[in-house]
């Protein structure tokens, strides 16, 4: 990632959050991130806020099949030959 | 020759067993795969229509499947192509609008409408279910269509591009942008409230 910590740390903070909590940071990027949400609440806190607001979108987006069209599914199997 | 035509029988017995074990395998990942449909598509009957083709289609190409790999993918990879195959894809265009908002900007708008307290982690207090499926569906389909497979579906970037057919670098260049627009839709519904 381009940037780095420097003057604009949280703007850059904001920008690497993504891959941060998609692992794909570089060692040395994650390190860098780490530092900087030890040391600032209001990174963390949206860093906290982004991964808890993943959990909760899986969560209410899950809906389950009805019992009817798993019964359709298992009439499509092919005829025994 | 009568080895050969003795052999027959083995040979179609063994086919069978391997179809069987084939659905069987197929059925058992349903609820996964129509999880993922329903979040594809806009209604129930959508998803079911679908995954009831995508089903029909996988029993009738069984053979084209190699044992060992990824059946969820493979199946999910005929939902999608049958899905585009529909013209779904086209009733909305790839969202046109810059996208200015960053990744805080949910955040911040959180906090702006509980004016200016700080305990807007309560996620479930200040956006309901209705709020998260309206705004999923309103990200336009290329973008939607990786947040469901990687997000929802808990596929790999990879397994997502597979499915999709489209490069890993565009699924997540899509997931990045798509979940800025989704979380630019979940603010305005901050703001409705």
């Amino acid at each position: 990632m381009g940037g780095g910590f420097g003057e604009c740390s949280c703007e850059h903070c904001e920008e690497v959050m993504q891959p941060y909590l998609d692992r794909e940071l570089t060692a040395e990027e994650h390190a860098e991130a780490e530092a900087h949400l030890d040391s600032c609440g209001y990174c963390r806190k949206r860093y906290e806020f982004e991964s808890e607001l993943r959990v909760y979108v899986k969560k209410v987006c899950q809906e389950e099949m009805s019992p009817e069209l798993k019964a359709k599914l298992v009439a499509l199997r092919l005829p025994e030959p | 020759m009568d080895e050969e035509r003795a052999s027959e029988p083995r040979e179609l017995a063994a086919e069978a067993r391997d179809r069987v074990r084939f659905e069987e395998e197929a059925l058992e990942l349903s609820d996964q795969v129509y999880r993922v449909a329903r979040r594809l598509v806009s209604s129930r009957e959508e998803a079911e229509d679908l995954v009831q083709e995508t089903y029909a289609r996988a029993f009738r190409s069984w053979q084209s499947y190699t044992p060992g790999t990824n059946m969820r993918a493979w199946l999910l990879r005929i939902l999608t192509n049958l899905n585009i195959d529909r013209g779904r894809r086209l009733q909305r265009q790839p969202d046109p609008q810059p996208l200015e908002e960053g990744d805080y900007f949910l955040y911040n708008r959180m906090e702006q409408a509980a004016g200016g307290r700080t305990d807007v982690e309560r996620i479930d207090d200040r956006l309901s279910q209705d709020d998260i499926v309206g705004a999923l569906s309103a990200v336009p389909h290329d973008f939607r269509d990786v947040i469901v497979l990687v997000d929802i579906g808990d596929f790999t970037y990879a397994d997502a591009a597979q499915i999709l057919d489209i490069p890993v670098g565009t699924v997540m260049s899509r997931l990045h942008r798509g979940r800025r627009i989704l979380k630019r839709e979940l603010a305005e519904k901050v703001g409705e409230s």
